[in-house]
C-alpha cells in the first residue's frame, strides 16, 4: 500500500512576459520562498527537490543546474523532469511517486520557464528533427490552427464561441493576482478583430510566452497533517505518452488515432469510481493552449458529449460561477511559463479545494478537482485532487 | 558600460548583446527505415513505407518498431499513393523564426494534413497560395523536385498541387 501524499505548500511568481529584473535562478527562488512560506517550512525540512523546465527554451543547457543554490537543492537529492509541455505535471507525478513509495517524506516539486531569454517557437520547431517533420515548421501554433479548423468543421462551433472562451479566461485572469495577460476584454469583437498568427488562429486565440515559476511542497500523510491545516490530497495520477508526431494528433480528421486524453481520463475515472465527471468532479484546471482546444478538451475529458463542447460555453457551465467551472485562474491562454504551466494547473486546482484562490475562487464548494497537462505530440498527464481521502 | 538614454524622461533599458557567429555542425542519420524512404524519393520519386509484420498497419514515418504491437516492424515495404485529400490546412500569417537558419520564416505555402488515397496521412505543403481557394476536401497530388535537386527525404516533394477530378 503506497503512502498517501498531500500538497501542503503552494507558491508561484507573478507571471510576466519579461522579468529583466531577475536572473532565472532568482525568479525560481521567488516561487520556492512562496511555497515554503505557505507551508510554514524552511528548506531544511525539504528532503529532495525535483524540477521541470523545457530544455533549450532559454537557449542554455541544463538551466536548472545553475539554479541549484537558489532553489535550495544544493547537495540534496533530485533531478529535472523534461517531457515537453507536460513537464510541469510530470514533475508533480515524480514527487508523488517519491513520497508515495516512502523514499522521502517531504519533497518540493517546481516548474519554471523564463521565456524572455529566447524564441520559444524556434525551440519547438527545432524539436522536429531535420530528418523528418520539417512540415511542423509553425511550432505549436500550426498544430492548434489545424485543430481549430477541424473543430470548426465537425462540431458546428463558430468563431464567436472561441471568443467567448477567451473572454471567460480573461475575466478569470483579471481576478488572479498571479496571471500574466490581464486584458480587460469587453467584447467578442476585440478577440475577433485581433490579427491572425497562423490561420485561423488569431493573436488572442493562443497562449502567450510567459516568465514565471510555481512550486509545491508534497508530504506523506502524517507529516502532511502536522504541516498543514488544509492538506490537499493527490488522489491519483495518470500519464499517457504516445508515439510522437503522428498526423493530426490534436484533432485527428480520420478518426483512426487514439487520443491520450481519452485513454488517460478513462483509466483515471475507472480507478476512482468516476462515472459522471461533471457530477463526481467539482471543477477542472485544464491545459488549453488555445480557446478552440479548450472546447475540444471538454469533450475529450467527457465533460460533455462529442461536438457539444461549445454548448457548455454558450450555457456558461464552465464559468467561475457555473455548474462546472473550468480554468477560473484564466488558464494557459492567459499565463504560460511552459515548464511551470502544468504545475500551476495543479496548484490552482489545489487552491480551489482549500478555498484559498482569492478573487477567482469558484462559487461552488470544491471537494474534488482535476488538473490536466498537454504537451509535445499530444501527451496527457492528469492529477486528481481531493479535500479528504 | 551602460549609457543613459538620450531621451529625457524616458528610461530605456540597455541590454548586453553577445554576438556569436558559429556554423551549426550537426549531422543527423536517416537510419535504415527512413533512409529507405530518402533513397526511393531521391532515385525513383516514390513514397515508400513499411508495414508491421503483425497488424499490417502502414507505419508513417517508416519505423523499426510498431508502437501498438511492440514488435520489430520489419521490411515489408509498400509504395504509397501520391494523390490524396486535404483533411486540415493552415497557413502562416505572422512570420516565425526558422531556428535552423536563424531567419524569419515566411513560407508562402499552406501547411496541410493530407489523407493519401491508400489511407495514410501525411503533413506537407500545398502549391495553392490563394487562401480563398483552400478548402477541406480538395484533391491534390505530389509534385517532385527535379533531378539533381532531390536527396532530402519528403522535402523532395516540393508540395502537393490541386487536381481536378
Amino acid at each position: 500500500m503506497p503512502n498517501r501524499v498531500a500538497i501542503v505548500g503552494i507558491g508561484q511568481t507573478r507571471h510576466k512576459s519579461t522579468r529583466r529584473d531577475v536572473t532565472l535562478p532568482e525568479m525560481v527562488n521567488e516561487a520556492v520562498r512562496a511555497a515554503l512560506a505557505d507551508a510554514e517550512l524552511t528548506m531544511k525540512d525539504i528532503e529532495a527537490v525535483f524540477t521541470s523546465n523545457m530544455e533549450t527554451f532559454e537557449g542554455i543547457y541544463l538551466p536548472d543546474h545553475g539554479a541549484a543554490t537558489e532553489i535550495g537543492a544544493y547537495m540534496k537529492p533530485g533531478f529535472k523532469v523534461c517531457t515537453g509541455g507536460t513537464s510541469g505535471a510530470s514533475v508533480v507525478v515524480e514527487g508523488f511517486c517519491m513520497v508515495a513509495s516512502g523514499l522521502y517524506d517531504v519533497v518540493m516539486v517546481l516548474g519554471f520557464e523564463k521565456q524572455d531569454c529566447g524564441e520559444t517557437t524556434a525551440a519547438i520547431t527545432a524539436a522536429a528533427t531535420p530528418i523528418w517533420g520539417k512540415g511542423a515548421v509553425t511550432g505549436a501554433i500550426g498544430e492548434f490552427a489545424k485543430q481549430a479548423l477541424s473543430y470548426m468543421e465537425t462540431s458546428g462551433a463558430k468563431e464567436e464561441h472561441a471568443a467567448m472562451v477567451r473572454l471567460k479566461a480573461d475575466r478569470g485572469a483579471c481576478k488572479n493576482e498571479y496571471a500574466h495577460l490581464k486584458l480587460g476584454l469587453e467584447s467578442a469583437e476585440q478577440v475577433l478583430n485581433s490579427g491572425y498568427l497562423v490561420w485561423p488562429l488569431r493573436m488572442l486565440d493562443f497562449c502567450p510566452q510567459s516568465s514565471g515559476a510555481c512550486a509545491l511542497v508534497l508530504a506523506e500523510e502524517k507529516k502532511a497533517r502536522s504541516i498543514s491545516r488544509k492538506p490537499v490530497w493527490i488522489a491519483d495520477v495518470e500519464v499517457v505518452h504516445q508515439e510522437p508526431f503522428r498526423a493530426g494528433t490534436f484533432a485527428d480528421p480520420t478518426g483512426k488515432e487514439a487520443y491520450t486524453q481519452h485513454v488517460a481520463c478513462e483509466r483515471l475515472y475507472k480507478r476512482n469510481g468516476i462515472t459522471n465527471p461533471r457530477r463526481d468532479i467539482d471543477m477542472a484546471e485544464i491545459y488549453e493552449p488555445s480557446n478552440w482546444e479548450e472546447m475540444s478538451l471538454y469533450e475529450h475529458f467527457h465533460f460533455c458529449e462529442r461536438n457539444q463542447g461549445w454548448k457548455l460555453v454558450e450555457q456558461g457551465v464552465t464559468e467561475m460561477d457555473g455548474d462546472f467551472p473550468v480554468n477560473p485562474s484564466g488558464g494557459v491562454i492567459a499565463t504560460n511559463p511552459i515548464g511551470a504551466t502544468p504545475t500551476i494547473r495543479v496548484a490552482e486546482a489545489a487552491l480551489q479545494i482549500r478555498g484559498d484562490a482569492g478573487a477567482h475562487q469558484v462559487a461552488k464548494d470544491v471537494k474534488t478537482s482535476l488538473a490536466s497537462a498537454l504537451g509535445g505530440p499530444n501527451w496527457t498527464v492528469l492529477t486528481l485532487l481531493k479535500r479528504s481521502l | 558600460m551602460a549609457k543613459k538614454s538620450s531621451q529625457e524622461g524616458e528610461k530605456k533599458p540597455e541590454y548586453i548583446t553577445v554576438k556569436i557567429d558559429v556554423p551549426r555542425k550537426y549531422r543527423w542519420s536517416t537510419g535504415k527505415y527512413i533512409g529507405r524512404t530518402y533513397r526511393e524519393a531521391h532515385e525513383n520519386k516514390k513514397i515508400v513505407a513499411n508495414r508491421c509484420v503483425k497488424c499490417k498497419e502502414v507505419l508513417w514515418p517508416p519505423m523499426q518498431v510498431c508502437g501498438r504491437c511492440k514488435v520489430e516492424a520489419g521490411e515489408d515495404w509498400v509504395e504509397l499513393s501520391q494523390t490524396g485529400t486535404v483533411m486540415q490546412y493552415t497557413y502562416l500569417v505572422y512570420p516565425l523564426w526558422d531556428p535552423h537558419y536563424g531567419e524569419k520564416f515566411a513560407n508562402p505555402y499552406a501547411n496541410a494534413m493530407i489523407l493519401l488515397d491508400d489511407g495514410v496521412y501525411i503533413r506537407h505543403f500545398l502549391e495553392e497560395t490563394d487562401v480563398n481557394k483552400l478548402k477541406v476536401g480538395m484533391r491534390v497530388e505530389a509534385v517532385w523536385r527535379g533531378d539533381g535537386e532531390r536527396g532530402e527525404g519528403m522535402a523532395d516533394v516540393k508540395y502537393f498541387r490541386t487536381i481536378d477530378e
